[in-house]
Formats: C-alpha cells, structure tokens, sequence
C-alpha cells in the first residue's frame, strides 16, 4: 500500500489497565486507521472512549499490549516516546506541560528547533536561530516575537499553548498530535490557537491528528472525522461526508451506531 | 565591643571559609533547583573527593592529578545515585542516602583509615601561595578565581544545545520527551555535575585544612542548601546568571552569620544546630507569610 507507506500506519492497538483486578478497563480494543500524508485527521468520542489514550499509544508515552504504530513505513512500535520525538509532535490539553516554564521563550524554541537532532556542546542560540524563530513567533500575531528572553512562566495559557504548537510545527514533523489543545482555553484564547493551528498546519502540509470534545469544531474543520466509542473507531467519514454533517446528526449518528452495535452484542 | 572585635577578626577566615564551601553549594543547588530532584548524595561525595585527593597527595601524586580524580571519583557517586533513582525507581532522596551510606565505608578504604593529614604534603594553597599556605585574604582570592573560572564553564554549558536541554529535562520531564530529549541522560549527567562540584569542595576543603576525615561531609548538604537559599533571598533567581551566582554569594554570607554566632559565644557544636533551624525558617517562612496574609 503506496499511501500507507508514505503516511502513518496504525492498526490493532490494544490496551488494557489493571488486568486481572476489579479495576481492569480495556481502553483500547482493536484501535487502527491510516493517513494520508498530509491530512488533517479529527477525533471525537465520549469520555473515557480512548481518544487520548490513543494519542498516548502513538506518542510512545503508553506501552501497548498489541498493535502497530509506523510512519512513512518505518515502524516505531518499539521506540521510547523521545526517540520517536524525531518524526512526530504534540500539543497536550494541559497548556502547562508543553513547554519548560524556568526557560525563556527562544530557549523553548531552540530546544524544538534540535528535535531528533543530536545535541551537542554548540551554543543553543545563534543569530540564525533567533531571526527564524522571530519569524515564526511573528503568525501568531500575539506579539511573542517581541518577548523572546521573556520566562515562559510569565505568560498565559493561551499565550503558552500558542507558543507549544509553534514549537512542535517549526520543524514539520511527519506526524502531529493535538490532544484537546483548546479544552483548557478560555473561548478568546481556544479560538486564537484553532486559527494558529489551521494557518500552521496548512501551510505546511502536516499530517495531523486532533481530539477536540467541540462538534461545531469537528465539523467545520478537517480532512477526515474518526468517531471512538469504547476502545473502537465507530465512524470514519472522509471531507465529502463531513461537510453535510450538523452537529445533530453527529449525535445521532453516534447514538444510532452504538444501539446497533448493542443490538449485535 | 568585643562582640564586634571577635568578628571583625573572624571575616578573613569565614570568607575563605565561605568560598570552600560554596563549591559544594553550586553542587547542592544543581539538583535542587535546576533539576529539581532532591538529591542527598553530596554529603558521600564531599568527603569522597577529600578522600581521594588526600590519599592520592599523601602517595605522592601532584595537586593536578589527585583534584581530577577527585572530581572524576565525585562524578561516578552522583552516576551512581541516578542509576539506582532511574533503574530501581527509587526516589531521588532515599537513592542518596543509600549511596552516601555506602561512600562511608568506600572513603575509609580509599584512605586505608578514617583520616588522612596533610600537613607535610604539599598543596594547592602552599604551591600557590607559598610554604605557610597564604593568609586568609589571599587563600580567598585563590578561591574567588577557582570559583569564577567553575561558574564562568557552568554559565556557558547552560547555554549550549546540551545545557538547554539539561535544563528542559529539569523543569518538564513530558515536555522533553515530547521534544526528543532521553530525560535519564540529563538526570545523570547533571547528578554527575553536581558530584564533580561536591567532590571537588571536599577536595579543596582538605587542602585547606590540611586534614582529610570520612566524617567531615555531616551536615554539608544543609550548609550547602543554606547557602543556595540565602543566596537566592539576596540575588533572587529569576535570571540564570542570578541562580549560578546565589549559592557562591550565598554560602559567603552564610560564614559571615557563623562568625557572629560564634563572636556571639556559640561554640562550634552548636552550629548545626543554627544551620538547620535557619534553613528551616527560610523554607517555612514563605508558607507562615501566606498562611498570615489569609487570615488577615
């Protein structure tokens, strides 16, 4: 398969917390898509339906009980979440977690501008470093690019959000994870990043996974919507089926699909 | 007035005083603060590094050689700490304690007993500053430009690729990850700095006062941790030069506050004892103020 080669590959993820307790919860059970280079993927699902966990898998940040994850046909299941940092990115929900609060934000940036580069004993930040990051800080139209020795610490979460996604888009990555990157936002701020986000992502051509709890979100944007329901994708609509798709027939789309799948049970 | 004369004769000495120790200081607050895992290891690799420095003087290796390999010994224990922290999932405190614990048996076989004098050895002090081992003014500027030239290579580390990344590690573990750095790495590169600046103050320290002794590193973790907070209450740290730079000045200004304890007529015994309820009162201090301010 000439597109899977070239786009990611996931197929059959399985995991289970707690096996063998009370406790026990089969958060993936059988998860697998593919994506074409380039496109932008959303993901929707009720609570506890494996989106992030998912995103976990891929990432590396959760081992698997079974399953492949590969991108561009290298297969990536084995490696350690930092080494596969090489080719793929994130966004978490958290605006806190995506970017180190005591550095300024050229160092941040300087940081991700050497992802799945080896690091060595060079100066981190040249002249060179600092114009391109300027530049890049420059779209967000926040005014970051004038702020760069500033400590993260002293900005917002949207400010901070913005300034994680700029950081996993300044080298394209092959593959980028949007973990409900607006959830946390308040509506100025969450909007603000969404149009960061498509201006990033388009530009660029990356292939991207998003989980959003935001229908409206979900239906206006994307290539490609995937529905999770219980550990499973339930749903898999391309552009030409999203775009005539309400946010209703969302709903009932999924409530039909599950009670049939119920009724099959 | 006495009081006063005691002390006006005592600054020379707290102030070399001050400078030994505030190796160890920069070596406490490299875990603390820029890695952000407590680590205890200091208190091992103190007396480690006079270990073997003395021991390597006393069998007449030079000053050069006997200092590396102190700081090389100091390197090993803080691997050492983070591989069982990392391996084992031990917490970085209780990896320490084992690890200083068994440096206690460790710097007794490197020395063959439990202490080594110095006295008719040679070393940096009397090749430097003559054969009486200079006064204590001109032992201090020895130091000042010892400690200049450790800060000057640790200011310029922090701002390689590596040293931003070490520094990641430190303040996000996911966001490194995320950003393709193997947070062990850092944890045991900079638990091995920590134990080369250690080892290198326990060297120093032996030099100094011409005597190596296995329990001469009780207490210098809060010495040193005294010094980081002082320093950072007089400094503040909110630029990387101010958080380099608060350990030195603060472990200077720690001996100065020892030299009036004891004009004061503290006896030296007591001082750990002053060290630990000053360390207390500083790490309290800020949750006392906002519990007050509530309740106001």
């Amino acid at each position: 398969m000439p597109e899977t080669q070239a786009g990611v590959h996931v197929a059959g993820l399985r995991k289970t917390f707690f096996p063998g307790t009370v406790q026990e919860k089969t958060a993936l059970n059988g998860v697998s898509f593919d994506l074409a280079p380039g496109e932008f993927a959303i993901v929707i699902g009720s609570n506890g339906a494996g989106k992030s966990t998912t995103l976990n898998a891929i990432s590396g940040e959760l081992p698997l009980d079974a399953g492949t994850v590969a991108i561009k046909g290298r297969d990536v299941t084995k490696q350690p979440a930092f080494k596969r940092a090489g080719v793929m990115s994130r966004v978490f929900q958290d605006p806190m977690l995506g970017t180190a609060a005591s550095l300024t934000i050229e160092e941040n940036l300087s940081i991700s501008a050497r992802r799945g580069a080896t690091r060595s004993f060079r100066s981190g930040l040249k002249k060179a470093d600092r114009d391109r990051f300027r530049a890049a800080l420059e779209v967000l139209g926040l005014g970051l690019e004038n702020r760069m020795q500033d400590q993260v610490s002293l900005l917002s979460g949207g400010q901070r959000q913005s300034l994680t996604l700029i950081m996993a888009t300044i080298n394209a990555p092959d593959l980028l994870l949007l973990d409900e990157h607006t959830a946390a936002l308040d509506p100025r701020a969450a909007e603000l990043v969404v149009n960061a986000t498509l201006k990033t992502v388009g530009r660029q051509n990356i292939t991207t996974l998003m989980i959003t709890h935001n229908m409206e979100q979900a239906i206006a944007h994307g290539d490609r919507l995937l529905m999770m329901h219980e550990g499973q994708v339930i749903l898999d609509l391309d552009r030409a089926e999203k775009a005539k798709l309400t946010s209703a027939d969302l709903v009932s789309r999924f409530h039909d699909v599950v009670s049939d799948r119920m009724l099959l049970n | 007035m006495d009081i006063l004369a005691t002390y006006w004769n005592l600054i020379p000495v707290s102030l070399a005083q001050g400078a030994v120790y505030a190796f160890v200081a920069l070596g406490v607050m490299i875990p603390f603060r820029l890695l952000n895992l407590p680590d205890l290891t200091a208190e091992g690799s103190f007396p480690l590094g006079a270990a073997v420095c003395a021991a390597m003087l006393a069998a007449g290796f030079g000053i050069a050689p006997a200092m590396l390999f102190a700081v090389l010994a100091g390197a090993l224990a803080g691997v050492v700490t983070a591989v069982i922290h990392l391996t084992f999932k031990v917490t970085s405190l209780l990896a320490g304690i084992i690890v200083l614990t068994m440096l206690f048996s460790v710097n007794i076989r490197v020395m063959g007993k439990p202490n080594t004098a110095l006295f008719s050895y040679e070393t940096l002090f009397t090749a430097m500053l003559g054969s009486d081992g200079g006064s204590p003014l001109t032992q201090f500027a020895l130091l000042a430009v010892l400690l200049a030239l450790v800060c000057g290579t640790l200011y310029w580390f922090l701002h390689t690729e590596l040293g931003l990344a070490m520094r990641a590690v430190g303040s996000n573990q996911l966001m490194g990850r995320a950003q393709g750095l193997s947070t062990s790495k850092y944890v045991i590169a900079g638990l091995a700095m920590a134990g080369c600046l250690a080892a290198l103050g326990g060297a120093t320290m032996a030099q100094y006062q011409s005597y190596a002794d296995v329990n001469m590193g009780v207490g210098v973790l809060v010495i040193g941790l005294a010094g980081t907070i002082l320093g950072e209450a007089i400094l503040g740290r909110d630029k990387l030069l101010r958080q380099i730079l608060a350990p030195i000045v603060g472990s200077l200004f720690y001996f100065q506050f020892v030299a009036m304890a004891l004009s004061l007529g503290f006896k030296p015994s007591d001082l750990k004892l002053l060290t630990g309820l000053f360390v207390l009162c500083a790490l309290g201090f800020p949750i006392l103020r906002s519990r007050w301010r509530s309740r106001v």
